[in-house]
């Protein structure tokens, strides 16, 4: 072999090595200086994270300033899983964990420690509560002894309290964990985001109910934000950033509290009062459910808004469990404390409807305050006769009113019917929905219901929905007695207590329809660290539509409705009796609406003072019977109230008759 | 050249201690000194205080590999060739002992003795063992290499090279090739054998690959480089992470112990097979750079004293330190980079370890050997 062959064969081996290095070369600075920024993006989000710490809600006031919604601090246990995955026996960390919980009076299994550790609604890098509400004592056990319990946490959590317990429960709401759903309609999908500048997290909490619900975007505070670096196991090294949670803006409601309080109670007291007697007619008071409701005919405030049966949103600030849920709501409809009933009752209005038919009659001119007709206790439509419960004689309209004749609006409903080319077809439907019936008044809370008043294109849709074999025993058909039914709030007529309120408010104002409002202004946070306890916004009165009410169909109505308490023939003189009314007149009206196969709903509707009225009431209860005996007693109470005389025992007061 | 002048003065100037290689002694210094601090940079946490057992362990193993390199120095490499075969018997015997149960299992591999609170790697050894006998044999036949000769090579390496890959260790094994390739090279081995030893090697490598002598997670992560994007927290994270390392340095480099990826430890066995990532991450290119630039030195030293060699085996000894060093380098760093496959081969003098760090302090004590004794 040649001698230079071994220097060749070296530079064959020199080249291969400089080849080598001049593509790591190339590559390094591929790398490090044309791909860089690519890399550094990656490298970023290795890294980063934010954790987002929620702030506290803002307090739920009354008008008068009083707190009825507050936060406190509840001491919650939790368990790191990034640190327990380190804990060399982790399967006896929980056992010993639910030893002690149990102990302290906090019974715990350990199935239920693991099934909140597998839980997806948590963040994994966010310790997980396992426990909550657990006493102090065991903050200071669990404190003293952190080493016995590596990634366990006591810490303080700021949760819903309720000073005033259920009061005003329905108007209110509660919170809750938000849902897969409220997390997308608050900002949007992934693919689809929505921008939020309060953003959620999948355990964030959320308003679920009432004004909770409707205020959430003022309520819910600004949550703060921690920027932190980990390492490659997850765990927190740094913090890199921290923005502190801003508090949630403080609601005040329009709502009295000692009205909304005496509301519930008085309201409570008659149904337990009367429920399993017996109706003059035999029938059994079963008295399950009622509301209240109190607005201002000035502006459409509510002050009282009551429903019975209710319900302690205590449950609900650790999460209410499905057993207790289903315990709740597993009665009859009318048992079920989640219903508020204000506003999503929908119940006949009976004789508290009378007004809007009269209101129809005299603004058409198809009657005066003179126009009399005699109530023989029945009316004969020529096809049918319409039977009532006694004869008034002659009576014109502020008298049909005060002894609420039947008849009479018998008689108004028919001629309505005959004189249709007249006054139109819808007569009497669009007197209902001037006032505001049949349509939501807009309240803010959560799923209002829009009654009913019945029209012959209504009837016939109703008709047509119905399956081929149920069709022959309806009718498709509008008739006289359709028009007469309604005349006296029967038939398909369906209100909620707030929408009658609401009517009783127009009355009272002279003509104004309000959207009822529970919210007088959104304030500051007295911990806001910009404008402490400031006025953010006053929420002013929304004017829906304006109703001509001129005195000559205005005064008619009121003088009856006057006369309903005061004159000796009233429907609800008896259990007015005592009341002072000097400087306080009422105009009021009873109703005793039938309920097929049950007791009559017992409704009672007024406003007071008549000359510059401040309430508007009404109270229901159903299957109760009259309207004097139940409700009339029932806003007798707030009316002394609110009028500064002395609160009448309900048992004092007598009811009258129907 | 002034020849005659040192050829006048050889007696006095011929000692070896007067012709110690010191570029080659300085790059190994500052390697071996870059390397203690970005172990320590890797494992020393993301917390206070920092944990300084690795630094302390890799700094012992320095000085002792310094200690190694100047031991290999003193004998006169060619009177080392007499103990060749010496050496070669040991590490074979130490290769079969650590497949018995005397060895270690660890990260999948049955690869380690231990000694108390030390392992030591017998494959490290088994390379500088193999570049020893290679070197004698193909020295004594000069050049002139048939088949018989090639056959009789290709056992004796065939042979450590298999128990490795029994435990299994295929980047070992891989090195001891391409130390075998480049010494059969200069050597003198006609081309075309170079060429299908070549193929043979790489059929062997594919063949091994779909045998069962690798778990499936070592096959995985071989081929893992061709797709990293394919599963980014199995089998890839480590490609990805190492190469968001070394690209998150930029141009200047996120500075000593502030590499985020290296801190925090998203790279794992950083201090060991992916030290290359921390030194890129934070020392950034210019950093990196500048060690490439180092081992290219060593390189270069490495080849020249090859050239400079007063006979055949000289030259072989330096060829099969330079093909070592060489393979492990690009290996290394290109699975770093993310251009090659990962196999667990250290990084020469940056990596932590003992048996690697001695192992290779004796092969750059070798080159010194010829270097200082290139006139006598």
């Amino acid at each position: 072999m040649d001698h230079e062959s071994p220097r060749l064969r070296l530079s064959i081996l020199g080249i291969v090595v400089v080849s080598l290095f001049g593509t790591l070369f190339a590559r390094l600075w591929y790398l490090q200086v044309l791909a860089a920024p690519e890399y550094r993006v990656e490298a970023q989000a290795n890294r980063v994270r934010t954790i987002a710490q929620e702030a506290p809600r803002g307090r739920i006031l009354d008008a008068k300033g009083r707190v009825i919604v507050d936060n406190r601090t509840s001491l919650v246990v939790t368990v790191n899983p990034h640190e327990l995955q380190e804990v060399p026996d982790s399967a006896q960390l929980k056992r010993r964990l639910a030893e002690t919980l149990t102990r302290f009076g906090v019974p715990t299994k350990v199935s239920t420690i693991e099934r909140r550790l597998g839980d997806k609604q948590y963040n994994p890098l966010q310790p997980i509560p396992v426990a909550i509400d657990v006493p102090e004592e065991l903050f200071v056990y669990l404190s003293e002894r952190a080493d016995e319990f590596p990634s366990v946490e006591v810490r303080r959590e700021s949760v819903r309290s309720y000073p005033y317990g259920e009061t005003a429960a329905h108007l209110i709401g509660y919170v809750g964990r938000i849902s897969q759903k409220e997390l997308a309609d608050k900002q949007g999908t992934p693919s689809d985001p929505k921008p939020n500048d309060k953003p959620y997290q999948p355990d964030s909490n959320i308003g679920k109910n009432g004004v909770e619900r409707t205020y959430e975007d003022d309520l819910r505070g600004y949550p703060g934000i921690r920027t932190v670096e980990v390492d490659a196991q997850n765990r927190v090294v740094r913090t890199i950033d921290e923005q502190p949670p801003i508090p949630g803006h403080d609601i005040q409601l329009t709502i009295d509290l000692d009205v909304q309080q005496l509301a519930e109670r008085v309201l409570r007291e008659k149904l337990d009062s009367i429920r399993g007697g017996r109706t003059r007619d035999g029938r059994l008071r079963a008295a399950p459910a009622g509301a209240v409701v109190v607005l201002d005919p000035n502006n459409g405030n509510v002050i009282a808004m009551a429903s019975v049966p209710t319900y302690n949103p205590e449950e609900f600030v650790n999460g209410i469990s499905q057993t207790r849920y289903d315990q709740l709501t597993g009665g009859a409809a009318s048992e079920n404390p989640f219903i508020n009933r204000a506003v999503q009752g929908q119940y006949a209005p009976g004789s508290t409807f009378k007004p809007i038919t009269a209101y129809a009659a005299l603004s058409h001119g198809m009657i005066d305050r003179t126009t009399t007709y005699n109530d023989r206790g029945s009316y004969d439509a020529g096809d049918r006769v319409f039977g009532s419960p006694s004869a008034a004689g002659p009576v014109n309209v502020a008298r049909s009113l005060t002894v609420s004749s039947d008849v009479f609006y018998y008689w108004i409903g028919h001629r309505f019917y005959r004189e249709r080319a007249t006054y139109g077809e819808l007569a009497m439907q669009e007197a209902a929905f001037a006032f505001g019936l049949g349509e939501p008044t807009g309240v803010p809370l959560v799923d209002e219901r829009s009654g009913n008043i019945p029209t012959p294109e209504w009837k016939r849709r109703i008709w047509e929905s119905l399956p081929p074999e149920e069709q022959k025993f309806g009718d498709p058909n509008w008739y006289p007695g359709d028009n007469i039914n309604m005349a006296i709030g029967q038939g398909d007529v369906l209100v909620t207590p707030l929408q009658l309120a609401n009517v009783y408010a127009v009355l009272a104002n002279g003509g104004t329809l309000y959207q009822p409002n529970v919210v007088a202004r959104v304030l500051r946070s007295p911990n806001d660290p910009v404008d402490p306890g400031g006025v953010v916004r006053e929420i002013q009165p929304v004017v829906k539509r304006q109703i001509p009410l001129p005195p000559e169909v205005r005064d008619p109505i009121v003088q009856g409705l006057r006369g309903v308490t005061t004159d000796p023939r009233g429907t609800a003189t008896a259990p007015f009796r005592g009341f002072d009314q000097t400087a306080f007149p009422i105009a009021s009206k009873t109703g005793t609406a039938e309920v097929k196969g049950k007791a009559d709903s017992s409704w009672f509707a007024a406003f007071a003072p008549v000359d510059a009225p401040r309430y508007s009431m009404v109270a229901i209860l159903e299957e109760s019977g009259f309207g004097a005996e139940a409700a009339a007693p029932v806003v007798r109470s707030l009316l002394e109230l609110v009028s500064g005389q002395q609160v009448t025992d309900l048992s004092e007061i007598t009811g009258g008759a129907e | 050249m002034a020849r005659p002048r040192s050829d006048r003065s050889r007696r006095d100037l011929s000692a070896p201690w007067r012709h110690v290689d010191g570029l080659l002694v300085i790059c190994v210094a500052a390697l071996a000194s870059v390397g203690v601090l970005m172990v320590f940079s890797a494992t020393r946490g993301p917390t206070d205080p920092p944990d300084r057992s690795f630094l302390v362990r890799q700094g012992l193993f320095v000085i002792l590999g310094a200690g190694v390199m100047v031991t290999v120095t003193l004998v006169d490499y060619r009177r080392l060739r007499d103990w060749a075969w010496v050496f070669y018997g040991a590490s074979t015997l130490s290769l079969l002992g650590v497949l018995s149960p005397l060895g270690q299992r660890s990260k999948g591999a049955q690869a380690w003795f231990g000694f108390g609170s030390f392992q030591v790697q017998p494959a490290e050894f088994a390379k500088v063992a193999l570049i020893l006998t290679l070197g004698s044999l193909l020295a004594m036949w000069a050049g002139d290499i048939d088949l018989r000769r090639l056959a009789l090579v290709l056992v004796v390496s065939g042979g450590p090279m298999a128990l490795i890959l029994l435990q299994p260790d295929l980047g070992t094994v891989l090195v001891l090739v391409s130390i075998v390739l480049g010494m059969l090279l200069v050597a003198g081995l006609r081309l075309r054998y170079i060429i299908a030893l070549s193929i043979v090697g790489l059929v062997g490598v594919v063949g091994i690959l779909n045998s069962n002598v690798l778990k499936q997670y070592q096959k995985d992560r071989l081929t893992a480089f061709l797709d990293p994007s394919r599963d980014t927290q199995g089998t890839t994270y480590n490609v990805v992470q190492s190469q968001i390392a070394v690209a998150n340095g930029g141009l200047t480099g996120e500075g000593l112990f502030d590499g985020r990826q290296t801190q925090l430890q998203f790279v794992p066995e950083q201090q060991t097979d992916f030290i290359f990532t921390a030194v890129g991450e934070e020392l950034g290119f210019i950093g990196a750079a500048t060690v490439l630039g180092l081992y290219g030195a060593v390189m270069w030293r490495v080849w020249r004293t090859a050239q400079l060699s007063r006979d055949l085996l000289g030259t072989l000894l330096c060829v099969g330190v330079l093909s070592m060093l060489a393979f492990q380098i690009f290996e290394n760093v290109g699975m770093a980079m993310g251009i090659m496959p990962v196999t667990g081969i250290p990084l020469p003098l940056l990596s932590y370890g003992g048996s690697s760090t001695l192992a290779t302090f004796a092969s750059l004590g070798l080159v010194l050997n010829v270097h200082m004794r290139r006139f006598r």
